[in-house]
């Protein structure tokens, strides 16, 4: 079975997918493929750009040479995130924020975490120290301890609802449901809340949260703000399943679910690729491939005893050192050696120490990325995922 | 001020023991210890209930005693100890004469041995490696320190027994050139008490020496550091042994949904100091797969590391130096126990007890061995499948730890911290090492009322960064895949660093 | 592959995927089931996890995972071993052998028709564990096991037998002697083997035996005709899972990878034939909108969605496509009690994705999804082959 395309991004995260709609934006026959599905469960949904108290975007001129913001470069990044907001927008997913201002996102732990993009349910920027938060959690629900947030504020209150299930998946799927969001406003509606602001875990919908945000909010009178929960994080599958829609609506091809078996190469330029399927092999060729595959918790960068290796081209990956170093001894320290480790890129997002000549690299796959130690991962991978594209788009004519 | 009869300081599987032999032969006596029970030698070892079997060509002494106890423990801990049986494999290369020795000698001291053939270990052992010449099963047994100790523990306590942990001893009281009392530091709060008593027994193991001092006396122990990896899941069912001189990293235990692999010999003289070097960390892998080849492609969880409090001889790497105790009367009240291995720790306990009773005056015999083990009846047991039964209210789902269970052990004897809940119940042990289980572990036990929000907060990062130290080591493959998980998650969507 | 699960790190993609997860809180979830769980199993203990029955085995799971620690294979030993240690209760046995059940039906089908709706029948049926709340579908006297034998009188370039599977055959032979025309109007000889149930039902009810037995006959039929060169085309995308993935895997039968390497979605062969310029054929424009709701096991197949391709070429033809719900029937899944409340809640929620959609009709490959949607939506359920039909128009009677 074959298929033919421009351009072939392999990796289905926030950078792989970006790629795509910017190519597809352009009219290039793009697929794009993924091994599963990304890390949407541990992902909050917000976008970070760059932990700084300043102007992120301005901060991008504080960071090493060689972190892969300065190949895309300030205004691209700038432009990279309205595509995204309009891309978010226009699935139902709308975003706040401003590259020029970090904002904070209130966590479970009642403490701020500071990002840039933030889903218009977890919007907190706004809020007055003084104001009163009444937090609602669900009965039995795992990993959300209200006590850490109504501890830390001195103007709190606490309810418990009933949703009769406990899973965060479990919960945003009743409330997508009329019967039971009517209920849970009439109850809502019942409680005396004073005036201020109602903060819950986010549950409140998955691939309609947009409405049923909008429903709570107008049907309580407050303000109400969703907080980012531990694993399965829905926020974060409402990110990737709006990407997601996003390439389903553009017509770009998806081969989901599906590792690849083998690359076949013709001189020094990439072919195609085999998947992995029952029974036979898919062959996909492309014009241009863009590897995006991500990190070592995505799978696209492979650590052994002693070394790291790319997992599906076999490219050099930049080691930074033994195995002993990769680690500090600190967990809290502000990123690890290991961080540094990926595939090093020349201005066109063409990986270096290579022949091949139609291959190009985004998101957290990148050596140099450190995205803990900066805290811009959503914000790289959205940035270099649009310009590896355009960088490619003209090679893939 | 606490008045008692006999003084234990070290809440090892020694001193645990003791007070349940204390306990059963009605003396009252108060426990000390500094940190968690077993947070010595006995909670950082090999997990290992021999057969006597490595020591029977060396040591043949102690080879007997361990199999003598071996049977004793099977039968009074049916709950916590796990038959795996073991086997001692022979590789190509591996001297056949000692192979004969080892045979010898099992039957000279009482070790049950049978000789199989490849075929027939591999039907056992499939992960064996296909090449062995040949394989001898022993009656090796899986026992978990901690449980132990908190069933030693549990005897005691049912009978007055008094428990201090996060207790540190900083005085040994001395009046007229006896040792009366001692006063102990509470960790937490730094408040000083003061406990009296007629008899003191210094079961500290590798801080043996350091204990002594405070009496002005010495014991000969010599520190050897020991360090073991943890496997993600139980690549194999019986005790793995090298057919060969006892070294390094020849022993692969299964314990709990996990193997414990090592060991290692290194001289340390300070037993709070020490670390798992990645060095030992290839050894004991390299020793490893030789006799399970898929070891090097095995997830690696965890690292730790144990001081053994070795009795003195003259050079030596530590390890021909006899694993046989010694009581010492420092003849002014304190006894110091030395030696030993977890395997012996009921006899240890035993003639430690009949010592105490001949002070007394006191003719009641020892019975630790004809009881079983009290409070047993909250274990799961064996085999491992029985966790599966239901899986209802889990907590750590790693280790199938129940929301139930958490609380129950939130409330016994001696649990201050996460940590004390991690060893006695196994939360966070697992592959994820409490990523995901300890947030909600802290979660639970601060809606319990049991810490304000903010102690919680602390004790977590704290627990964060005592793991990390285990698992540094091992970070690699899918490890250190897990390990960019648990940061994303408490860096990324907690926030942690901002905690204080 | 024995130690796969170790590649798991929590990162709960697939549980975030578990349709059961969602809706019972009583099933623990393809993590906690599988990679979690399996440490604590050993291959010589005796199996206890009743619980692990609660999976429907749709293999979302296996799909959503990026590591490679098949979560649903996992489960689905688990299953084995919990069906080989225990008395199975009736309706697992009954649906183990699906097949004979409806050959008898097949058989007895105007009787069978008559009774199965009836009142004192369904409660007879509740009695003893099985679910009424989907209707059971009518049965057919003239099964496509009537037609063995049948050649397509074309000799041609492309050959293929057609694994028809056990809904097909005595649910809807129309459907069956519908694709046999088209493909033969396609230019292509078709074969009717002889052929019994692929096995899935019988694995999926923790029958490994059965499975084994059911899945060994049909792989000496059809790897014969594989020698000789024909190809070996599946409609259901069940029996194709089962064929392309559990004869090599699972199921280990001999010539596994053979039958998996030439086995073929209906659809992926007409677009396959297409491809190398063997046909081109007209596609008649349709004016209608259809939901396509793809079956789990379609997603599994790693095949894309074959129909949805052919469906573009047709002018005018609306095709809405739902991927993300699962009927929650499962095959038998949701015919057992035990699994009513499950199987009612995701066939009204993929009913409710269905009809805001807005559709005349619905659409989907597989029997289960066709019988349960059909019942939880009320508009017409039709099999994608049948669009398809209408319009490129072959000949042949139906």
């Amino acid at each position: 079975m074959n298929a033919v395309y421009d351009v072939v991004i392999i990796g289905g995260g926030m950078s792989g997918m970006m790629a795509a709609v910017t190519l597809a934006g352009k009219g290039r026959k793009v697929a794009v493929i993924s091994k599963g599905d990304p890390v949407c469960c541990f992902s909050t949904g917000c976008i970070d750009l760059l932990a700084t108290g300043g102007d992120p975007l301005e901060g991008i001129g504080t960071l090493p040479d060689n972190h892969p913001y300065h190949l895309v470069g300030k205004d691209a990044v700038a432009k990279a995130l309205e595509l995204f907001r309009g891309i978010m927008s226009e699935e139902g997913v709308p975003y706040v924020g401003d590259v020029h201002a970090n904002r904070g996102v209130l966590t479970s732990l009642g403490r701020r975490k500071t990002t840039c993009l933030v889903p218009e349910t977890m919007e907190f920027s706004d809020f007055d120290p003084d104001e009163y938060i009444h937090v609602i959690s669900f009965h039995k629900m795992k990993d959300f301890y209200p006590q850490y947030i109504t501890s830390r504020y001195p103007n709190a209150g606490h309810s418990i609802f009933d949703p009769g299930v406990i899973t965060t998946p479990g919960i945003a799927e009743k409330f997508e449901n009329r019967p039971f969001l009517e209920s849970f406003l009439s109850w809502l509606g019942g409680l005396d809340i004073p005036e201020g602001r109602i903060a819950l875990p986010a549950v409140l919908g998955k691939s309609l949260a947009g409405d049923v945000y909008r429903e709570v909010s107008a049907g309580c009178g407050r303000k109400v703000f969703e907080i980012p929960t531990l694993p399965p994080s829905i926020s974060g599958l409402r990110l990737f399943g709006g990407m997601k829609n996003a390439l389903l609506r553009r017509g770009i091809d998806l081969y989901w679910g599906r590792g690849i078996y083998s690359v076949e190469k013709l001189g020094n330029r990439i072919e195609a690729v085999t998947l992995t399927s029952q029974g036979r092999a898919t062959r996909v060729e492309g014009t241009a491939f863009i590897l995006a595959t991500g990190s070592f918790v995505s799978g696209g960068l492979q650590a052994s005893m002693d070394t790291v290796t790319e997992t599906i081209f076999d490219l050099s990956a930049y080691l930074p050192g033994g195995r002993e170093g990769w680690f500090n001894d600190d967990f809290f320290a502000p990123g690890h050696e290991i961080e540094k480790a990926g595939i090093r890129v020349d201005a066109s997002f063409r990986p270096v120490d290579t022949e091949i000549e139609n291959l190009y690299v985004c998101g957290s796959i990148l050596a140099f990325s450190e995205v803990m130690k900066y805290r811009c991962g959503h914000g790289m991978a959205i940035a270099t995922g649009v310009a590896a594209a355009e960088a490619c788009g003209g090679l893939a004519q | 001020m606490i008045r008692t009869d006999v003084i234990i300081i070290g809440g090892g599987s020694t001193g645990c023991g003791i007070a349940r032999d204390l306990a059963l032969r009605g003396i009252p006596h108060c426990l000390i210890e500094k940190g968690d029970f077993a947070a010595g030698a006995t909670g950082a070892c090999h997990g290992l209930l021999h057969s006597g079997g490595r020591y029977a060509v060396n040591d043949p002494e102690a080879a007997a005693e361990c199999i003598a106890e071996n049977m004793i423990l099977r039968k009074i801990g049916k709950k916590c100890v796990e038959q795996t049986g073991g086997l001692f494999v022979r590789l190509p290369g591996d001297s056949k004469r000692f192979r004969d020795t080892f045979l010898k000698k099992c039957e000279e001291v009482g070790i049950a041995t049978e000789e199989l053939s490849p075929s027939r270990a591999l039907d056992l052992v499939p992960t064996l490696n296909p090449s062995l010449e040949e394989a001898i099963r022993v009656p090796d047994c899986s026992i978990d320190p901690f449980r132990l100790c908190m069933l030693n523990i549990t005897s005691s306590q049912k009978r007055g027994g008094q428990i201090l942990t996060h207790h540190k001893v900083t005085e040994i009281i001395k009046e007229h050139g006896r040792c009366v009392g001692v006063k102990a530091r509470e960790e937490a709060t730094s408040d000083c008490k003061e406990i009296r008593g007629k008899v003191i027994i210094n079961a500290t193991g590798a801080w043996g020496d350091q204990v002594a001092h405070l009496a002005g006396g010495s014991v000969p122990i010599t520190l050897s550091k020991g360090s073991l990896v943890v496997t993600n899941h139980r690549i194999t069912n019986m005790v793995i042994n090298r057919l060969r001189p006892a070294s390094d990293g020849d022993i692969v235990v299964p314990n709990e949904a996990v193997c414990l692999a090592g060991t290692t010999s290194i001289p340390v003289t300070d037993p709070d100091r020490i670390g798992v070097d990645p060095a030992e960390v290839d050894i004991i892998a390299t020793q490893a797969q030789e006799m399970l080849p898929g070891f090097g492609a095995t997830r690696l969880i965890r690292t730790y590391a144990g001081v053994r409090p070795l009795l003195k001889a003259d050079g030596g790497d530590g390890r021909a130096i006899s694993r046989g105790f010694r009581i010492i009367d420092h003849q002014d009240g304190l006894f110091s126990i030395l030696g030993g291995k977890l395997t012996t720790y009921r006899l240890m306990a035993e003639q430690m007890t009949d010592r105490v009773m001949e002070v007394f005056g006191r003719k009641t015999r020892c019975r630790t061995a004809e009881l079983s083990l009290e409070g047993q009846e909250e274990l799961s047991g064996y085999p491992l499948s029985n966790r599966l039964k239901t899986l209802e209210g889990i907590v750590c789902e790693c280790e199938l730890v129940t929301a139930d269970t958490v609380e129950r052990v939130a409330g016994q004897v001696g649990a201050r911290h996460i940590g004390d809940i991690q060893h006695r119940t196994r939360l966070g042990m697992g592959p994820c090492q409490g990523g995901f289980c300890t947030y909600r572990a802290l979660g639970i036990m601060q809606e319990m009322g049991k810490m304000t929000p903010e102690e919680s907060m602390r004790m977590l990062r704290e627990f964060l960064q005592r793991r990390f130290k285990g698992i540094k080591p091992a970070l690699w493959g899918d490890q250190l895949r897990e390990e960019q998980l648990v940061e994303y998650i408490y860096l990324g969507i907690l926030n942690m660093e901002q905690v204080q | 592959m024995k130690f796969d699960f170790q590649h798991c790190i929590r990162c709960t993609v697939c549980v975030a995927n578990c349709p059961v997860f969602k809706v019972n809180s009583a099933f623990p979830g393809p993590k906690q089931s599988g990679p979690d769980a399996q440490r604590f199993r050993s291959d010589d203990g005796a199996s206890i996890d009743r619980w692990v029955r609660l999976c429907s085995q749709c293999k979302r799971c296996d799909v959503a995972c990026p590591y490679g620690v098949h979560p649903a294979e996992i489960i689905l030993r688990e299953q084995t071993r919990y069906g080989a240690g225990h008395f199975r209760p009736l309706p697992y046995r009954l649906f183990a052998n699906n097949y004979w059940l409806g050959m008898f039906n097949s058989l007895i089908a105007p009787l069978a028709n008559i009774l199965t709706p009836r009142g004192f029948v369904k409660r007879v049926l509740n009695v003893f564990g099985i679910s009424t709340v989907t209707p059971f579908p009518p049965y057919r006297f003239h099964s496509m096991n009537r037609s063995w034998r049948w050649k397509g009188r074309r000799k041609s370039r492309k050959r293929v037998v057609f694994f028809y599977g056990c809904f097909i055959n005595y649910n809807r032979p129309d459907i069956g002697r519908g694709v046999r025309n088209l493909l033969a109007s396609l230019g292509v000889r078709v074969v009717i083997p002889r052929q019994v149930c692929c096995g899935l039902p019988a694995l999926g009810n923790g029958d490994m035996e059965t499975a084994r037995k059911f899945a060994r006959k049909n792989a000496r039929i059809l790897a014969g005709y594989i020698d000789k060169g024909y190809d070996v085309i599946y409609t259901c995308t069940s029996c194709g899972l089962s064929l392309t993935q559990d004869y090599p895997g699972i199921l280990g039968v001999p010539d596994g990878k053979k039958i998996s390497e030439n086995s073929y979605n209906l659809h992926e062969y007409i677009l396959k034939l297409m491809d190398e310029g063997y046909i081109d054929p007209a596609f008649a424009p349709l004016h209608r909108r259809v939901a396509y709701h793809i079956p789990c096991h379609l997603r599994a197949l790693g095949i894309g969605y074959p129909a949805a391709r052919l469906f573009e070429r047709i002018p005018g033809l609306e095709v809405h496509i739902l991927e993300d719900n699962c009927c929650g029937l499962a095959g038998s899944y949701g015919f057992k009690k035990k699994h009513e409340k499950t199987s009612a809640k995701l066939g009204a929620d993929a009913a409710r994705a269905i009809k805001a959609t807005g559709p005349d009709a619905l659409m989907s490959d597989c029997g289960a999804c066709k019988m349960q949607l059909g019942y939880f939506s009320g508009i017409p359920a039709l099999d994608p082959s049948e669009i398809l039909r209408e319009s490129l128009k072959p000949g042949g009677d139906t």
